[in-house]
């Protein structure tokens, strides 16, 4: 392991690969420590959906520019990392629910995003396995242009493009502690030896608020279990994610046939849990179901736990920390993570690169959490 | 293709159970499965590929492989080599990925079951810690994917070895019988509840019990169970291995379990000329077996410089005129569709091939008896602590001496503890199903449970016994580091 970097990117997951690679692709000596393989952690875990139809301005911003990179991401690394736009089709309940989907659908289409609103009856166009009755819905928005990418090839993609531009990357590697001098970054200390390096980038995912207290910075994170399965392959039945902000459920079919899908289960509270529940399994066949009734007839092989690094107003916490020159945050993804980080690597990039701020970066600092008026995002879903 | 004559077991012939498959009218026997049914009319392709729609047939016979999936009534995906044959049926391939049923589906609702034990797996290892834990007093659910109880015990009609406690003399069928009768009688008592043709699908989380999934099957009316247990033992038995050659997924190559299921089982003929790899206890005691079907062996090959089974089985199958060569190894298998040959080669001592010692021999049936994975899926998902020893045949979870794993209420016994046999696994079931039943204060006989580690610990004193010995040990000394 090299003893001196320019920068040091703790954790080995999607963003912290694609911002290695585009840091390695600026020049810069960069190393990568994970504490287990590479995507190990939310990135491997996730349901690999990439959506741009958001309530937030800066969200919806950042997935629409992050959409226009992953199109052309297979190219640019070299290596196909499945995506695929079969868009997302968010399903609307009541009243209230069309109301904010009304308002987003018209900041998303001021940023140029081009989104439509479905009455009932056009539901079944886009998804033909849904039963509109059973799902409850009045109608829907569907943005044709979301999608879905593979997490684990593209953090591989990423890893293997950023390896050819020098980087250095550490799998089963744990960060022991970080060092600063006079209020800025100076080592990182591993299980595996120390780096010099005036710039640390924390992107451990839940873990990341234990690589915070070493440099005496509190995130304001909560780890959320969250629950995913995977069913049998079936022939292709429908290309669009189908995801409810009320019922909490997400799904989609996969390129190999499975159907992946997810849905919070109701009485679930925060906390480091691995364990899969009994409760997922159930809550989701019968909510899937309702859906869509004949997926009745197919088997789950497959069950698995990741964790939401949930943020108050959840949204990222993006940037260099105040008071700790050199500790970068990047992390705080709140269950979005794969999906805008073409984007956030770019824009770390430019900041630790070229120390070029932006707006955005401003606005996802973890110093808004000292003020009053915090914007939550409310199209969370899982 | 069905055996009529055998010397050992009596293949009188079963009702009829007419049945569709591509649409033709087909005639199986009542106890067949799907697969077993379809061999024995002939049908040795069950499905293909879905990559490079290659022809796939039956290969591992114990629902774990999946080359054997196809469509049954419209529900896709069905395991056919142990799907119970049904009067009537459709079955038909499945070309490409699965199609959905145009049939209703009537799910049953959620079931919880709060049992002392759950014991998963009625081979064996399962059969004995079921009856013993039951007979110290607790509670026991006992749950095995096929459709009879058994495990392996069922398809061995050769006789056991070892002590008389341990059946030796009585052949594995007979023992299967003996065994299964004891359970009935306990589960008549109500004491045990058994649940065949289900699946232990996962552990959940739960605060103080372990709490466990369990799907039982029925045609368009599966039911998912919930159940809580204060012990469990994974008696779960293992996976036969895999060669790497070409043509090893024609219909024709076989794991040498799964020959075993269809002749002895089934009384159905894998095929007319067998080629056994490995010359282990599985590969000799097999090809025996073959001859007794009335199934010609060509011959035995073994990659290692020496037989590694017992003299006994290998002088029977020389006496039959079998050849047994040591030293040589399967190149190759001929055939577009199905096994229709094999190139045999000659190793030198780093088990590289020698140059020009190719040999072909006409066979229609490859037989593949070169050991076991241990199944451990259920344990490493329940995170109970695994480790790597190749004596005991792969990951294995280290244990203590009453059969409990790093986790507390977690047992192991059998080949899913590290593959050994049969008498093993039985004295292995009896302890974990007795120290389960003492750690949950059924049962306070401590001095059963030395006795029957004494049992165990002179079963594996002969000179075979050695590598199972070494494993234990090495299993042993690190439960020994992990409680420390």
């Amino acid at each position: 392991m090299k003893s001196k970097a320019d920068v040091v990117i703790i954790g080995g997951g999607v963003n912290g690969c694609s911002l290695a690679y585009r840091l390695a692709k600026k020049g810069l000596d960069v190393v990568v420590v994970e504490k287990k393989y590479l995507s190990s952690g939310a990135t491997g875990a996730c349901g690999a959906g990439i959506r741009q139809q958001w309530s937030t301005r800066e969200n919806t911003q950042l997935a629409i520019q992050s959409v226009k990179i992953f199109e052309q991401l297979s190219s640019e690394l070299g290596q196909d990392i499945e995506f695929r736009q079969g868009g997302y089709l968010i399903a609307v309940h009541d009243e209230k629910e069309m109301k904010q989907s009304e308002k987003n659908v018209a900041m998303q289409r001021s940023l140029g995003l081009k989104v439509d609103i479905l009455k009932p009856e056009e539901i079944t166009g886009v998804v033909p396995i849904l039963d509109v009755k059973g799902m409850r819905a009045i109608g829907a928005t569907f943005c044709p242009t979301d999608g879905h990418a593979n997490p684990f090839r593209t953090t591989f993609a990423y890893a293997d493009a950023a390896r050819k531009h020098g980087a250095e990357i550490n799998t089963h590697t744990t960060v022991i502690d970080v060092k600063t001098a006079k209020k800025a970054i100076h080592a990182v200390v591993t299980d595996q030896g120390t780096i010099q390096t005036n710039v640390v980038v924390n992107v451990a995912g839940i873990d990341s608020k234990t690589i915070a207290e070493m440099v005496k910075v509190k995130l304001p994170l909560t780890p959320f279990r969250k629950e995913i399965l995977a069913t049998e392959r079936l022939q292709p039945l429908f290309e669009a994610m189908v995801i409810s902000f009320k019922d909490g459920i997400y799904f989609s079919q996969q390129k190999e046939g499975q159907i992946v899908g997810g849905i919070p289960i109701p009485e679930e509270k925060g906390g480091y849990k691995t364990m899969p529940t009994l409760a997922f399994l159930s809550h989701m066949a019968q909510t899937l179901t309702r859906y869509a009734p004949v997926l009745k007839h197919v088997n789950v092989l497959r069950h698995w736990t990741g964790f939401y690094d949930m943020t108050p107003d959840a949204r990222p916490i993006l940037g260099e920390v105040k008071g700790v020159k050199g500790f970068i945050q990047c992390s705080g993804f709140s269950g979005h993570g794969f999906m805008i980080s073409p984007m956030v690597s770019f824009l770390l990039t430019e900041l630790i690169a070229e120390q070029k701020t932006s707006e955005v970066l401003e606005s996802l600092s973890l110093e808004r959490f000292k003020g009053k008026n915090i914007e939550k995002e409310l199209s969370v879903v899982g | 293709m069905r055996i009529r004559a055998h010397p050992i077991i009596d293949f009188k012939k079963r009702a009829e159970l007419p049945f569709y498959f591509q649409k033709k009218k087909l005639v199986g026997e009542d106890g067949d499965t799907i697969a077993s049914a379809l061999h024995a009319t002939g049908v040795r392709t069950l499905t293909t590929s879905l990559k490079y729609e290659s022809p796939r047939g039956f290969f591992c016979g114990i629902g774990k492989c999946s080359s054997c999936l196809m469509r049954v009534n419209g529900v896709p995906n069905v395991r056919t080599c142990i799907a119970p044959l049904k009067e009537g049926i459709l079955v038909e391939m499945q070309e490409k990925l699965a199609e959905l049923p145009d049939a209703e589906f009537f799910g049953e609702p959620k079931k919880t079951i709060d049992v002392d034990v759950l014991i998963v797996g009625a081979g064996p290892a399962g059969l004995c810690a079921a009856i013993e834990s039951a007979t110290q007093g607790a509670s026991v659910l006992i749950v095995d994917e096929n459709q009879c109880v058994g495990g392996q015990l069922v398809k061995q009609t050769h006789k056991f070895f070892g002590s008389k406690q341990e059946h030796a003399g009585t052949r594995g069928i007979d023992i299967a019988k003996e065994l299964e009768n004891d359970l009935r009688r306990l589960e008549c008592e109500g004491k045990i509840q058994v649940m065949t043709d289900a699946t232990v699908i996962g552990c959940y989380e739960n605060d103080k019990k372990h709490r466990f999934g369990v799907v039982e099957r029925h045609e368009y009316k599966s039911r998912l169970y919930d159940v809580r247990c204060d012990a469990v033992i994974l008696a779960c038995g293992a996976m036969e291995n895999m060669l790497l050659f070409p043509g090893n997924d024609l219909p024709g190559v076989y794991g040498a379990g799964a020959v075993q299921t269809l002749m002895n089982v089934y009384g159905v003929k894998p095929g007319e000329r067998v080629l056994m790899v490995g010359a282990g206890n599985v590969g000799l005691i097999v090809s025996y077996q073959l001859l007794q079907a009335g199934i010609a062996v060509d011959r035995v090959v073994e990659a290692a410089p020496f037989i590694g089974g017992y003299n006994v089985h290998a002088a029977k199958l020389r006496r039959c005129g079998v050849l047994i060569q040591t030293s040589h190894s399967i190149k190759e298998v001929c055939g577009e569709k199905k096994v229709e040959g094999a190139v045999v080669v000659r190793l030198d001592e780093n088990w590289k091939p020698i140059k020009d010692s190719e040999e072909y021999i006409k066979c229609d049936t490859i037989c593949l008896a070169v050991g076991l994975t241990p199944s451990t899926r259920l344990l490493s998902q329940i995170g109970v602590n695994l480790e790597f020893i190749p004596e005991a045949g792969g990951y294995v979870a280290p244990h203590d001496g009453a059969m409990q794993t790093s986790v507390k209420g977690v047992y192991v016994a059998g080949d899913a503890s590290g593959i050994e046999e049969a008498s093993t696994a039985m004295i292995e079931g009896k302890i974990a199903g007795l120290a389960s039943a003492i750690l949950l204060g059924r049962s306070k006989n401590k001095k059963l449970l030395a006795q029957y580690r004494e049992e165990l610990a002179q079963l594996r004193a002969g000179p075979f016994g050695e590598k199972p010995r070494i494993a234990k040990e090495k299993i042993a000394k690190l439960a020994e580091a992990h409680h420390a």
